[in-house]
């Protein structure tokens, strides 16, 4: 085997974060070279930075042993490079054929020579086993044969080395197991491939050789067989149990919540929910440990009746939920502190005050004659009083709420959602994006909560929040529970191995 | 309400805009030989100049004021109501035939045909709300094609149904059945006072209520809306209805007050009239009564101008034109990041230099 692909200390920095740092790694003609690593680990930027969308800050790139710059997405082209992403970049309203076609550089002038486009395409396809229809439209064809026309696509147009971005996210087993074969196939013919994944079971099944990625840096390439699952685990989890901040509580018998085998879009191994049981009880926090896009938000959106799941019944505070409407649910004490601040959480160009009171204009407290006439003094008062206690650092609380840092946008969530008296808190990623000032404050105040009584669920794709904050932790893997942890002492080499799949 | 640079450029960007235009009318007046000065104080006194005069002008204002009070308040609430014209026409329709087929007369047949016509355009604005809500359809195409139904369907009512003779128009309204003067000489009628009232009446809704309080929410942000528990769809429709009953009132005041016939031309252009007021009017209801003035003074004073100056009136048109393009391109700049940015490094300068003085 000869090296195809060399990348030599390569950085990249945005602003003061390493997204990359000093990464090194080769790939070989013909191997099948797995990236592993959690989310934010790096892949992603390193991976732009092969196709030409980012500048990489430091380092060097070597092509069959030749220093290149690749500066634009069609000059990784050029240069043999193919990427599949994980959402795929087909037109919709196109056929097959004409989304390969689609962006070729040698169809110059006006016409392009169908007959002959069409011909190249059919052998490339036979060559590796495809069975594609080329006069389908896109939307008439499955996620699988779709995949299949991104990876064509890549080879029609010269791919020596082909990077495939979380391929099997959105696929059944049956076509998981097809897109191996054609990945053996591409192997046979000697074409590299960079395969991205988070499932140990797969990647275990297919790499030769497996590099993971950890906090931007480059924590081990290993050989097929050199580590197991275990090993892979912990190198790409890498925690040591730090201690927590918080005492962890035993919660005492009463439920808030209960979810009795519950399903939504159960054969989506992505985003959706598979017969899923679990259990909040008064004054604990319950951590969804996982990979994002394992059902954490559709999990979040039953427990808060934004979606209504297709199967299994949900309870509140031992009453059987029959309507899923989030109305009825914040009635019944449910306060939600969504994952998307300003699309679910905020109405961004209302002001602070407005938004603090969002749901209660109808209340005594802030109107006359349930919401005929709006007390404006009450509420600017109230407003202000928050924006003290909940420490919402701003010019004016009758400031838009999108002029605020997402530190303080998160304060004015949370001063609404605390201040409804909630039995039930559903937090997503609360703390994404937020400075150490801000997160301190809002975990502070989910252990409050839960020292109140309150049930808090907790997702998080950040696993030392999970660590710090859960009393209970509970893995989701492709929709399904793999396991339910104690918060005290966890045991974070089980944990990690759920999370990836094991 | 919304204080800081946001309202401060909804007052700016409009009086700017009918500023530059008045500029770029009186460039075109003296390119056809008129004195400016002289056609624009023409155009001021025609609209202005004496009491009959400020009566036309009010007229004239009257079912702008409807459509575009129309328009303001579905996208108040985020959708595009561009049907406002055929909801009118559908209001007038219900309005002549409750005053010319029931028999009844005088007040309570102006109350009842007013009633009429806000149900019948309500309805006709509830047909492409439920077909958003629950079937998910372009509310704008739906209520464009409605309102090519709603004038071909006046077409059948004044040539066939209720045709007077041989001309194709319909029989007037009786004259005890019409709309009275609010003021001898005054040519305007009790149909711009409700416009107005009905004006302040959806400000008060719209910013002092907790119902248009949630209207305005689901306008802006109709997920987070949804999250914190109001009924989306519900705001959608009942906005979408009464959207239609404004205009669909609008069309029974104006076929009581003013046109008192069905005949063909009527209402034509109100709907798309109404849509660039409200959006001039930064779709706060009681500037866009402001703007509605300024236009129906605009088109009252244009016949003046011409008699006295024989600038053409539709040098009045392109005024107004200039005025909508004007509009919209300047509040599109003020959403400019690179304006936004702007703004905010002169409000950092100014803060530095009130803390250092």
């Amino acid at each position: 085997m000869s090296e195809l692909l060399r990348i030599e200390h390569i950085s990249k920095r945005f602003g003061d974060f390493y997204a990359n740092r000093d990464i090194g790694l080769t790939i070989e003609s013909g191997e099948i070279h797995t990236l592993l690593g959690e989310n934010g680990a790096g892949k992603s930027t390193l991976m732009n930075i092969l196709i030409g969308l980012y500048q990489p800050t430091e380092g060097k790139i070597f092509l069959r042993g030749k220093e290149v710059r690749i500066e634009s997405p069609s000059q990784a082209v050029n240069l043999g490079i193919g990427m599949v992403h994980q959402h795929f970049m087909l037109v919709d309203a196109m056929t097959v054929f004409e989304n390969i076609i689609l962006g070729d550089r040698r169809a110059k002038g006006l016409f392009v020579d169908r007959d002959a486009r069409r011909k190249e395409i059919e052998d490339l396809a036979g060559r590796y086993g495809f069975n594609v229809q080329l006069d389908r439209l896109i939307t008439e064809i499955s996620v699988g044969e779709q995949q299949r026309v991104e990876i064509l696509k890549a080879l029609y147009r010269g791919a020596e080395l082909l990077i495939l971005d979380e391929p099997t996210a959105a696929l059944t087993d049956i076509e998981v197991e097809g897109l191996f074969e054609v990945m053996e196939k591409l192997k046979a013919e000697g074409k590299s491939i960079i395969f991205i994944s988070h499932k140990m079971r797969e990647v275990l099944h297919i790499s030769d050789r497996i590099t993971i990625l950890r906090a931007g840096e480059n924590v081990g390439t290993v050989e097929r067989g050199e580590l197991d699952g275990q090993g892979l685990a912990n190198l790409m989890i890498g925690r040591e149990l730090s201690e927590s901040h918080y005492e962890k509580h035993e919660p005492d018998g009463r439920t808030v919540a209960v979810m009795d085998h519950i399903s939504y879009h159960k054969d989506s191994k992505h985003n959706g929910l598979n017969d899923v049981t679990m259990k909040i009880h008064a004054g604990e926090i319950v951590g969804i440990a996982g990979v994002d896009g394992n059902g954490q938000t559709q999990l979040a959106q039953i427990l808060t009746g934004v979606i209504a799941p297709e199967e299994g019944s949900l309870s509140l505070k031992d009453s059987r939920v029959s309507a899923f409407d989030p109305l009825e649910f914040i009635r019944s004490g449910t306060a939600h502190v969504p994952e998307d601040r300003n699309l679910q959480g905020l109405v961004s160009d209302m002001s602070i005050a407005d938004n603090l009171v969002l749901k209660r204009t109808e209340t005594e407290q802030f109107s006359r004659g349930h919401g005929l006439l709006l007390k404006r003094k009450a509420i600017s008062s109230y407003a202000a009083d928050m924006a003290e206690k909940y420490d919402i650092r701003c010019r004016s609380i009758e400031q838009d709420v999108r002029s605020l840092s997402g530190g303080n946008q998160q304060k004015v969530i949370l001063a609404r959602e605390m201040e409804s008296g909630p039995d039930l808190l559903v937090v997503a990623h609360p703390t994404r994006g937020l400075d150490i000032g801000a997160t301190r404050f809002v975990r502070d105040q989910m252990v409050a909560a839960r020292d109140r009584g309150v049930g808090v669920l907790l997702i998080s794709a950040d696993f030392d929040e999970i660590l710090e904050m859960s009393d209970r932790i509970l893995v989701l893997f492709e929709g399904q529970i793999m396991g339910e942890y104690s918060g005290k002492n966890p045991p974070i080499d089980e944990i990690s191995m759920a999370m990836t799949g094991k | 309400m919304k204080k800081g640079n946001g309202s401060l450029a909804g007052v700016i960007v409009p009086v700017l805009s009918i500023l530059l235009a008045l500029l770029i009318g009186a460039v075109i007046m003296a390119c056809l030989g008129a004195n400016p000065a002289t056609a624009m104080k023409s155009l001021v006194v025609g609209a202005f100049g004496s009491k009959p005069n400020i009566g036309t002008t009010l007229t004239k204002a009257t079912p702008l004021i409807f459509t575009s009070l129309c328009a303001c308040f579905a996208y108040k609430c985020g959708v595009f109501n561009l049907g406002g014209e055929g909801q009118f026409i559908i209001g007038s329709i219900a309005a002549i035939y409750v005053t010319l087929t029931t028999g009844i007369t005088g007040v309570p047949a102006m109350i009842l045909a007013l009633i009429a016509g806000a149900v019948a355009g309500g309805f006709w604005g509830f047909i492409p709300g439920i077909l958003k809500i629950t079937r998910g359809q372009n509310e704008m195409i739906i209520s464009i094609m409605f309102n090519y139904i709603a004038t071909l369907l006046m077409g059948v009512v004044y040539t066939n149904w209720l045709r007077e003779g041989s001309v194709p128009q319909t029989q007037a309204v009786p004259k005890e059945s019409q709309l009275p003067r609010v003021i001898t000489g005054m040519r305007f009628t009790w149909g711009f006072v409700i416009a107005v009232i009905l004006g302040i009446v959806l400000y008060y809704f719209l910013y002092r209520t907790s119902g248009g309080f949630k209207l305005r929410a689901v306008g802006i942000n109709p997920t987070a809306a949804r999250f914190n528990g109001f009924p989306v769809r519900r705001y959608i429709l009942a906005s979408f209805i009464v959207s239609g009953a404004i205009a669909g009132l609008g069309g029974s005041a104006e076929l009581l007050g003013t046109q008192f016939r069905l005949i063909n031309g009527f209402a034509s252009g109100y709907g798309f009239d109404g849509v660039a007021m409200a959006l001039i009017g930064q779709l706060n209801p009681i500037a866009t009564i402001f703007v509605a003035l300024f236009f129906a003074a605009l088109r009252a004073g244009a016949t003046t101008m011409q008699a006295a100056t024989g600038v053409p009136t539709s040098v009045s048109d392109i005024i107004q034109a200039l005025v909508i393009v004007f509009t919209v391109a300047g509040m599109a700049l003020t959403k400019l990041p690179e304006f936004t940015a702007f703004l905010q490094r002169r409000a950092h300068r100014r803060e530095k230099e009130v803390n250092n003085a």
